[in-house]
């Protein structure tokens, strides 16, 4: 598909963690997406832990983990948008998204940034988009959920 | 196919991954835990036959639409009158007509010289009954149908007179606008008048399938036709009008006029032709009903075009008569044209580009007219059904949400109407009027009873109104009924209490069946403890009925075979066999010299039941049926008669399953190549 001039992307994959802040997230790419008439790939990765084998069936029966792509799908639908999912286990989720996105060829990642402080101190990125970013060949997109403010 | 489990090398060793296969996804949506919504691919048919019917509907009904995807337009007053109003207005078209029919039995001299005082007191009664209606839109802002109102407050006999009042309604609505509207095509090409029954079913049929589309009233194509027609309309009242005020007007000769002055005029017949000018108030409810599709303030928005909508009948009704007067008007044999044709032509001149306009305004606004039931009709039908007096079927809504069963039926009933009456308008209007003065009356009782109910500010005042309205309107329509009678009046008269009845009879079949479904709140239903056991009709041996057995072994240990035969020969052959090739599985063969089938089965199942232990609880009989699948639909005729006969009898039996086992042909686990079962003969 040949990139149009403005075009800021022609397929993008968004990582879908399963956190509220998610469906914000796809809305805001989708929108985006039908303007430019780019393709859409959702990705939830399941991380398996090196204790089991990665084929093990672990994903494929949970109703929650399905629900984080149908969410995501019925989202880019209502956006006019149509976004094929993608579900998968890996050991390492930041490892899965970059191989992902480049199998598919995608010029753009985009990955949620929930709001949380380490220990109730310092801002924790976690260890996944620091992966991304420092790894991922196309243009990265970091989207951080609004700072909620705090009621005490 | 990729294995799905297969792990996909990343760029490094390590980062690998598993892409899982989702078969739910292109068929459901998870929306929670355990909970899933079907998308559209969901339903499209898996068989031939059923996806080039699919094909069909989409080219003739278009795609099937989501529920989100209807779309709720709030409508402008501008729009509201042209869409609310083109069943009442263009009631203009024939309302003179019918009074005119009826009063130059009297001499075509009495006719023209009283119509315009009938269509005077007509007027006055629409005055009231929009005065009336207008409070209807105030007190009910979401929605104030007869049904409704009555069922607000006057118990569920009224609303059921209502609602049976207002189907009929808008029945005669399809069929008088549908037939009235044919009559302008005929009145300007007259060689139309042999085929109009032909045009008129169309006509419906086209309607009937822009309404299963899923048709919105609310887009401009609805509102030119209805204000073109309004505004010619106008125009012709106003030039007639001075030309009949000026002198201008000449009477103008008839060649096809009907006979006149065949009776004498008395009070009968100046009742029956205000009895059959009424028919210019049919309509004027529409506005009452559909207050929530108008823009905030919603009744206020409702009350004053309802107002508006009055007057422009008024005006248009009186108009027309006064200039037909002026004219000499009288209404033509079957077949010629119109009497609003004749003023058309008379005023614009006949053969005039005018005149063509109008005539094609007037047939639009009355196909409008009758396009408006379509969504009353299905949509009262679908509130009865929701409240158990209507068949449930009448709730669905079909794949482009509309109402379908209710469309279907209107315009099935309505067409039919049209071919028992010879598509004549003046045949079918005295059936007309009767139901809408039963609502109209039943509404205002309701709005008393609300009134001083609810006795706020200014309440007696309009209590006082709405009593008014409901005692003339109780007057009239018992003048309708009553002058009209003989002449088709009765078979509403006779109606309406059957479809009363009907819908009482409904709602205490689904009230008796919800009351023996209902789960007490209370219980707590555990596993059950009671012992299973299968019999297993058989027509022989056969891979069918292998197929049968090995299910009915799933289901219990106690596994019989009963072959009924009436030849005893037959009996021995199939249990040689049977021995044989089904060891460990009982053959019971039940000779039946009367050549029965069902009667033997059920009578060995009664055997079976009064042999089982008075001190244990009656076991589950699973009753597992081989039924052979045919390939393609003309086949299915030739298969599995006695099969269908068999669960037919055994539905109702206490403490028995009907287990239907289909065998396919192409089903590769019994196949010859199967070690198991060798050399079985063919599917019967």
């Amino acid at each position: 598909m040949p990139q149009e001039p403005n075009q800021p992307f022609k397929r993008a994959v968004v990582a879908l963690s399963g956190h509220p802040n998610g469906q914000r997230l796809v809305k805001l790419v989708a929108e985006l997406a039908k303007v430019h008439k780019a393709e859409l790939v959702g990705v939830h990765v399941v991380e398996v832990d090196w204790s089991m084998p990665l084929d093990m069936d672990v994903a494929g029966r949970s109703d929650e983990i399905q629900q984080v792509l149908d969410l995501a799908e019925g989202t880019a639908e209502a956006a006019g948008v149509t976004l094929e999912s993608v579900l998968l286990q890996a050991r390492d989720v930041g490892a899965a998204l970059v191989d992902e996105a480049l199998e598919r060829d995608a010029d753009l990642l985009v990955v949620g940034l929930a709001y949380r402080t380490k220990f109730g101190g310092d801002f924790a990125i976690g260890r996944t988009i620091p992966y991304v970013l420092k790894n991922a060949p196309c243009a990265v997109w970091v989207v951080r959920e609004p700072i909620q403010e705090e009621t005490s | 196919m990729s294995d799905p489990r297969k792990p996909i090398a990343g760029r490094k060793p390590a980062d690998r991954r598993v892409r899982v296969d989702r078969p739910h996804s292109p068929y459901f949506r998870y929306t929670g835990p355990g909970q899933l919504v079907a998308k559209a691919a969901a339903h499209e048919p898996k068989s031939a036959l059923g996806r080039a019917w699919a094909r069909f509907r989409k080219i003739a009904i278009g795609r099937p639409l989501a529920s989100e995807e209807e779309i709720g337009e709030r409508l402008s007053k501008k729009k509201a009158l042209a869409i609310f109003s083109s069943d009442a207005i263009s009631s203009s078209a024939y309302a003179t007509e019918e009074i005119l029919r009826v009063l130059v039995l009297a001499g075509a001299g009495v006719a023209l010289s009283l119509s315009l005082e009938v269509a005077a007191a007509i007027s006055v009664l629409l005055a009231v009954v929009a005065l009336s209606y207008r409070q209807v839109c105030r007190a009910y802002p979401s929605g104030g149908g007869a049904y409704s109102v009555s069922r607000a407050n006057l118990g569920a006999l009224a609303s059921l007179v209502a609602a049976a009042a207002l189907l009929i309604d808008y029945v005669m609505t399809v069929a008088v606008s549908t037939a009235s509207a044919v009559a302008q095509a005929y009145s300007v090409v007259p060689s139309l008048y042999d085929a109009r029954i032909v045009i008129a079913v169309v006509a419906i049929t086209l309607i009937t399938t822009a309404n299963l589309r899923g048709l919105r009233e609310s887009g401009n194509i609805f509102a030119i036709p209805t204000y073109l027609f309004i505004f010619l309309a106008l125009a012709m009242v106003a030039i007639g009008s001075v030309n009949v005020i000026t002198g201008q007007a000449v009477p103008i000769e008839q060649a096809d006029a009907v006979e006149t002055g065949t009776e004498t005029l008395g009070l009968f017949l100046l009742l029956k032709a205000f009895a059959s000018g009424s028919v210019a108030l049919t309509g004027t409810e529409a506005i009452a009903n559909g207050v929530p599709a108008f823009q905030p303030p919603e009744s206020k928005n409702a009350a004053d075009t309802l107002i508006a909508m009055a007057i422009l009948l008024g005006v248009l009704f009186v108009g027309i008569t006064f200039v037909s007067d002026g004219y000499g008007i009288v209404p033509t044999v079957d077949g010629g044209q119109t009497v609003v044709a004749l003023v058309a032509s008379t005023v614009f001149g006949a053969g005039s580009p005018l005149f063509y306009l109008f005539q094609a305004a007037t047939a639009l606004i009355l196909f409008l007219a009758a396009n408006t039931s379509f969504n009353a009709f299905p949509r009262l039908a679908a509130l009865l059904a929701i409240d158990g007096y209507m068949p449930r079927q009448f709730a669905f809504r079909g794949d482009r949400l509309a109402f379908s069963y209710g469309i279907v039926l209107l315009a099935g009933i309505a067409a039919l109407l049209l071919v028992a009456f010879g598509g004549d308008t003046h045949a079918l209007i005295p059936l007309y009027s009767v139901g809408v003065f039963v609502c109209f009356t039943l509404s205002q009782i309701g709005m008393v009873k609300h009134w001083s109910r609810v006795r706020d500010a200014g309440w007696w005042w309009r209590a006082a109104l709405n009593g008014f309205g409901a005692v003339l309107t109780a007057i009239v329509l018992v003048v309708v009924a009553s002058v009209k009678f003989l002449d088709g009046a009765y078979l509403v008269v006779i109606l309406i209490p059957l479809l009363v009845g009907m819908m009482l009879f409904i709602k205490r079949q689904y009230d008796a069946s919800r009351r023996e479904l209902r789960v007490k709140p209370g219980l707590v239903f555990k596993a059950p403890q009671r012992e299973e056991r299968a019999v297993v009709p058989i027509p022989g041996v056969n891979r069918a009925v292998i197929q049968a057995v090995n299910v009915a072994r799933s289901i219990a240990e106690d596994v019989r075979a009963v072959f009924i035969t009436e030849i005893p020969e037959d009996g021995a052959a199939v249990r040689a066999q049977w021995e044989r090739q089904v060891p460990g599985v009982p053959l019971v063969v039940v000779e039946s010299p009367y050549r029965a089938l069902t009667g033997p089965l059920q009578a060995y199942l009664d055997v079976l039941d009064s042999n089982w232990p008075k001190d244990k609880p009656e076991p589950i009989t699973f009753v597992v049926l081989p039924e052979y699948v045919a390939r393609r639909w003309w086949e299915r005729i030739l298969y599995n008669q006695s099969v269908k006969r068999l669960r037919s009898a055994l539905l109702g039996r206490p403490h028995t399953v009907v287990v239907n086992v289909p065998y396919r042909r192409e089903d590769p686990s019994l196949s010859d190549r199967t070690p198991s079962a060798p050399d079985e003969p063919k599917p019967t």
